[in-house]
């Protein structure tokens, strides 16, 4: 048996073909290198099944196999699952400690240290006031110095009680948010239940659905900010996805289960939300310490002021001056006129009060700066991962051009080819026999 | 292998050194022209709350060193109505001396008591005086003038002690007894300074030789305990300023000390920050300046 006449033209229009098509992914990766989630994609080219040719060798009668050109077997998308669980770990490390550090920094920021409109410099004011007063202990003008120093130490515990509660609050809004009916977590599920059944579908017809894949890689990759998330690729090309430590799967196939009951162990923006709006967390627990050093305060300086209460309530948001002016005690009863609960009251500078708000300014101060130092750290790891993934999945331009001219080349010498041929053919067709005419 | 770079990781990294070139950057400058190493809690926690403790200490210190200077105050004007006391009381007993030399007339008498009558009166002003408004001898009644003019010779205050607070634990008794000089006339019989002048003062216009005899006898004797208290009188008050003034060095002492501990917790170290701030800068710009020229590099240019 011969080599069929054609068959030159159908192995150079092959190559023709091969090297279209790798022109068209490379167009494709070129468009999409700015394109977030997209995994750069390569041409797999293959050599078409060869044909048999019997008889080819005139010494022993074997046959041989002649080359058919060249196919593209598939478009293989360029991404490495390992990295992208690393990532979204890490991702989720990363979204909790922006969140804490974003939290705790604006906790900080309520308490406004150091500044002359801090707490530090009220209480260290209304001392001084007492003081003042203890020199002139008859004088109204000291005695109202005494109260509105007073009114204003406890008025910006009350805001600053006010604002950790807004806090609180805001973080505990933000979770609704997210998580509720119109939320990320809600829309993103959806989405990649969307996406699962569309790839389900592209891989019964046997195509390679490599753009939904990045699609859902992508959405996945903003879970995982908000939370833990683990992908479970199951055989139909579907991934299952757990999200927070939830009970059930977030996303089952095309079925979403949402909303579903997260606790603080959730990780990610909404565990650290969660911990930090939560009783036991950390702006409670600051709250917590405030009413301590307002309690503090109120009960030391009601403990010398035993004529009538000079604060009342005993909570940083509760507490008040409870005096007028005129109300005000200067010495024992059996002394009138005498300075020494003035001086009495001026000495409890430096108490306890002071050492629980300053212990408390520390407190919250390395709260920050460790929440601080962790989202940097976890930075670190996820540009770090994130470069890794780019190292394998991003578009080189330099590589594309490379490709580009390889393959417009490539077309370019299939095309040759196919004139070759051509002018064969038209020698055998055209000219043959027509020797003489 | 080497890594494969692709084109969003240059830029990516390019940006994120910039950024964190800048951050530093940021933050020396904050420094720089804040003059203060700590704007938040979370640049340095302990120190924050260090600066704290300190700071609330200083404002008690400045507090005490106002009191000592108010307390001071109050003892150089007690201190100066003793010293006129002590002028009018030598006068009494020279004008006492001079009558009792047996040879004056009644009319001469007379003058001589009027003038001693006039040094009550002035004694009892003297125990009037007020330092920022307050009765300085009327112990805690600082409303209230200890001695009325004329005849009553009542003492209105109390015994109440007036004491100033200045420095940690220090207290200055300030109180000056002004009752146990001048007492309360004649009405009381207490043989002090006010009883002394009264029983002087009529025993000069009795200008009887018994009356004489009692002049330069008890009440010269009289005058010169009273001479005596009011000597104690001052060298208390001697004592207390002394007092003020050592408590006073120790305060100023003590603020030195604590301004130079907050200072080196809260305020920047300018060689050192101005020298980080110059190498930030060259980071900063280097950062820029490969970033133009590395994100400006591609095949693209190359090829036709």
């Amino acid at each position: 048996m011969s080599i069929p006449t054609l068959q030159g033209l159908q192995t150079a229009l092959s190559g023709l073909l091969a090297d279209q098509q790798a022109i068209d992914v490379t167009g494709h990766n070129i468009t999409n290198a700015n394109t977030p989630g997209y995994s750069r994609q390569v041409a797999v080219l293959q050599t078409n099944d060869p044909m048999r040719i019997a008889a080819l060798s005139p010494t022993d009668g074997e046959g041989g196999q002649l080359g058919t050109g060249v196919s593209v077997a598939t478009y293989m998308r360029i991404r490495n699952t390992y990295l992208d669980a690393q990532y979204r770990t890490q991702n989720a490390s990363l979204g909790s400690a922006t969140t804490q550090a974003n939290e705790l920094q604006q906790a900080q920021s309520a308490f406004d240290e150091p500044s002359t409109a801090g707490l530090a410099t009220q209480l260290s004011a209304f001392w001084s006031a007492w003081g003042e007063l203890a020199n002139m202990p008859a004088s109204e003008a000291a005695k109202v110095a005494v109260v509105s120093s007073g009114t204003q130490l406890a008025d910006t515990l009350n805001q600053v009680s006010a604002q950790l509660q807004t806090i609180e609050a805001q973080a505990a809004q933000q979770y609704s948010a997210i998580t509720g009916s119109s939320g990320e977590v809600q829309s993103d599920g959806s989405q990649i239940a969307q996406l699962n059944e569309q790839i389900k579908l592209s891989l019964l017809a046997r195509q390679q659905p490599n753009d939904l894949e990045d699609r859902r890689d992508l959405l996945v990759d903003k879970l995982s900010e908000l939370a833990n998330v683990t992908v479970t690729r199951e055989s139909d090309g579907t991934d299952t996805i757990t999200f927070g430590n939830a009970a059930k799967p977030l996303v089952e196939g095309a079925k979403v289960d949402w909303p579903q009951v997260l606790t603080s162990a959730a990780g990610g923006k909404l565990g650290a939300l969660l911990g930090l709006s939560g009783p036991e967390g950390a702006i409670a627990g600051y709250r917590t310490a405030l009413d301590g050093v307002a309690a503090t305060l109120a009960e030391t300086v009601n403990g010398l002021h035993t004529s009538t209460p000079f604060f009342s309530g005993n909570t940083a948001a509760t507490i008040a001056v409870a005096v007028t002016p005129s109300q005000v005690q200067t010495a024992e009863p059996a002394n009138p006129g005498g300075n020494e609960v003035a001086r009495a009251i001026a000495a409890l500078r430096g108490g306890t009060a002071e050492q629980g708000y300053a212990a408390l300014i520390a407190r919250i101060g390395s709260d920050v700066k460790s929440a601080q130092s962790n989202e940097t750290n976890s930075q670190a790891v996820v540009t770090a991962l994130s470069e890794q993934r780019q190292s394998v999945s991003g578009v080189s331009l330099d590589e594309e051009m490379t490709n580009l001219v390889t393959f417009q080349r490539g077309y370019q010498a299939s095309a040759r080819a196919l004139t070759s041929m051509d002018e064969m053919l038209d020698t055998l067709i055209n000219h043959t026999g027509a020797v003489g005419l | 292998m080497t890594t494969r770079i692709a084109t969003d990781m240059i830029v990516g990294s390019t940006l994120a050194d910039i950024n964190s070139a800048q951050a530093a950057l940021e933050r020396s400058q904050r420094e720089l022209s804040s003059g203060k190493s700590i704007s938040q809690p979370s640049d340095n926690p302990v120190g924050a709350s260090q600066a704290i403790m300190l700071q609330s200490a200083l404002d008690g210190l400045d507090s005490y060193e106002k009191s000592a200077h108010d307390g001071s105050a109050w003892l150089k004007t007690a201190g100066g109505a003793l010293s006129s006391l002590n002028e009018l009381t030598q006068r009494a007993r020279e004008l006492v001396v001079q009558a009792a030399n047996g040879v004056n007339s009644q009319g001469d008498l007379n003058d001589i008591a009027d003038e001693v009558e006039q040094l009550t009166e002035m004694a009892k002003q003297d125990a009037d005086t007020q330092y920022a408004g307050q009765y300085i001898f009327s112990g805690t009644l600082a409303g209230t003038a200890p001695y009325a003019q004329g005849a009553n010779d009542e003492y209105h205050g109390n015994s109440g002690a007036i004491a100033r607070s200045v420095g940690p634990g220090a207290t200055i008794d300030v109180t000056v007894s002004v009752k146990s000089l001048l007492g309360e006339g004649q009405a009381a019989g207490d043989g002090k300074l006010l009883d002394t002048l009264r029983t002087i003062a009529k025993n000069l216009r009795e200008g009887t030789p018994e009356a004489l005899k009692a002049l330069s006898g008890h009440d010269l004797e009289a005058i010169e305990a009273n001479l005596s208290t009011l000597g104690n009188l001052q060298a208390e008050v001697g004592a207390a300023t002394d007092q003020i003034t050592s408590a006073l060095n120790r305060v100023e002492d003590l603020q030195n000390t604590t301004t130079t501990q907050l200072s080196n917790i809260q305020d920047a170290n300018f060689a050192q920050v101005s020298m980080e701030f110059s190498s930030q800068q060259a980071a900063y710009n280097a950062a820029l300046r490969a970033g133009a020229s590395i994100v400006q590099e591609s095949l693209l240019e190359f090829l036709h």
